[in-house]
């Protein structure tokens, strides 16, 4: 059984409708890419699996149903949503950000080993602890994200273009550490991106949203594969 | 100069008051961008029930926090049943909220309390001490002492505290906090049930400078307007440090002005609204910012 399911969903703001039925699927421990080109619903529909938009059909995650769920419940049982923009606190410092990430959890020993982990993995963070999470670099600022994200122990991470803004080396950096946390800890992922090239590095399987409908989906290795579709949906 | 440092303890006791409530403004402020006219109200009538419960014979010491605790629930009380349903609606629609509020709790106070002046005990000493050659009264000491340990326990809580660092997050980003699993609509009714027992505070100090009437916060809620605006209306530290500046320099100014005593100090407290607003409309401790009024 899937990890994270979306059958027939359709949201939208208010009057206007984003999504017109979509149905992607996310297996345990699997990398998925959600393309698309600007405007074509990605951000919508992450955010409508945490709940952030209204929505009819059915999403079911770890075998429970998310229909009617608030935000603050879906997030409870086990999936972290970077957003766009990364939603760091800029009021609070870098260690609060990071406590907002792991505070809802009672396994102090393991919240220990994890902040190590997050420390090993994004260095500058450890030196940054207690200053302004405002004075942080983009690429600062998005590994502060992930690694509060990491923090809340998620079986499942939904990533909103981690890519946007960066210089391309540290883009690199944090895609391979991306990796990491996906393989070494098991955590799903699920991987919205404009960059197309790296997010199919990435992968396993990727779906191409087009205004609102999937247009493509298939194995990343696929998608890669097909220039026609490279083309007319991944722009290069 | 004894003279002068006794107007200056007695400054920084009205100051405290004025800070208390000037906090609550702020905390409320924050949580939600509205300016809570019913803050003074709220703390009238938390006042009248410390009152109530004294004449019921409780000890002054236990009555305190028993009516800080009523004022806590009172709050949380208010922002579910009243402010939620309006949460979303324009700022003025809330503002409007706010002001229908004071008129209905000054009114039910009125209803419940009568509108005669009474005589609210102090737990201190009318007697005076000397201080550093100044004269200075326990009154003013104890007023100074109660509300500088509520001020610092609202910044433990807020600074040191899970609760109070899930309040922080929600009241900036109430998005990203969601997603952190917050319960950000919890985190504002703490914020009001927090604003209600500080303001409260204010309440049980001044009635005994005062006398308790329905309308006895009334000059006391432009005091804290003008020490919330003074340190900047987002800054918790602000409300204190502009609540002591207000309360010392109405002081003064009354002691040592000519003709500014009575009722023309709240002139000054005025004076000092606009002046700020004119010439750092971000005040003391607010950071310049683009926001809803
Ligand atoms: N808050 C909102 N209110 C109304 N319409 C919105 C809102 N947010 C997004 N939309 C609309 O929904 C559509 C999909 O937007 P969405 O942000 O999901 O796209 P996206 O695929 O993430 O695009 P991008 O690559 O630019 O981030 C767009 O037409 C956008 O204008
Ligand atoms: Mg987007």
């Amino acid at each position: 059984m899937a990890l994270l399911e979306l059958e027939e969903v359709r949201a939208g703001y208010g009057p206007t409708s984003v999504l017109h039925g979509i149905s992607l699927s996310v297996q345990e421990g699997q990398v998925v890419s959600l393309l698309g080109a600007n405007g074509a619903g990605k951000t919508t529909t992450l955010r409508t699996i945490t709940g952030g938009v209204r929505w009819s059909g059915n999403i079911r995650f770890a075998g429970r149903s998310l229909n009617r769920m608030h935000t603050e419940d879906v997030v409870r049982c086990g999936i972290a949503h970077v957003p766009e923009g990364r939603g760091i606190l800029t009021d609070l410092s870098v260690d609060e950000n990071l406590k907002l990430g792991s505070y809802l959890r009672h396994d102090g020993q393991a919240v220990r080993k994890d902040y190590e982990r997050v420390f090993e993995y994004f260095p500058v963070l450890r030196e940054r602890r207690r200053l302004s999470a405002s004075t942080l670099s983009g690429g600062e600022q998005q590994m502060l994200a992930i690694a509060r994200a990491l923090l809340m122990k998620p079986k499942l991470m939904l990533l909103d273009e981690p890519s946007l803004g960066l210089a391309p080396m540290v883009v690199r950096a944090i895609f391979e550490i991306i990796r990491t946390i996906n393989q070494a800890d098991g955590v799903a992922v699920l991987l919205v991106e404009q960059n197309a090239r790296i997010a199919l590095e990435m992968s396993s399987q990727a779906y191409v949203l087009e205004v609102g409908r999937l247009a493509v989906k298939g194995s990343s290795a696929e998608l890669k594969g097909n220039e026609s579709v490279r083309r007319s949906y991944l722009g290069y | 100069m004894q003279g002068v440092l006794q107007q200056v303890f007695s400054g920084l006791a009205s100051g405290g008051i004025f800070a208390s409530l000037a906090l609550a403004l702020v905390l409320i402020y924050n949580a939600m961008g509205l300016v809570n006219f019913a803050q003074g109200e709220m703390a009238m009538f938390a006042t009248f029930i410390a009152v109530t419960l004294m004449d019921r014979g409780l000890n002054y010491w236990i009555a305190f926090p028993v009516t800080l605790v009523i004022a806590f629930a009172g709050g949380v009380a208010i922002q579910r049943i009243v402010i939620r349903p309006v949460e979303r609606a324009p700022v003025l629609t809330l503002v409007i909220v706010t002001l229908g509020l004071t008129a209905l709790i000054n009114g039910l106070a009125g209803f419940i309390w009568g509108y005669l002046p009474r005589a609210f005990p102090s737990p201190f000493p009318s007697r005076t001490i000397s201080v550093l050659g100044a004269y200075v009264s326990y009154q003013d000491l104890g007023v100074i002492a109660v509300c500088g340990v509520v001020l610092l326990v609202i910044y433990l809580l807020l600074q040191r505290t899970t609760v109070g660092l899930t309040m922080r997050a929600a009241a900036h980003n109430p998005e990203a906090s969601r997603l952190m699993g917050v319960r950000v609509s919890w985190m504002l009714a703490l914020g009001w049930g927090l604003a209600s027992a500080v303001g409260a505070v204010s309440g049980i100090m001044v009635a005994p400078i005062l006398f308790l009437e329905p309308n006895m916060m009334q000059t006391v809620i432009i005091y804290a307007f003008a020490a919330a605006v003074l340190g900047g209306i987002e800054s918790p530290v602000g409300a204190v440090v502009g609540g002591l500046i207000v309360g010392v320099t109405v002081n003064l100014a009354g002691a040592y002005v000519p003709y500014v005593g009575g009722d023309l100090e709240l002139a000054v407290a005025l004076a000092i609204i606009v002046a700020v607003l004119v010439l750092k409309p971000n005040g003391l401790f607010g950071r310049p910012s683009v926001r809803r009024v």
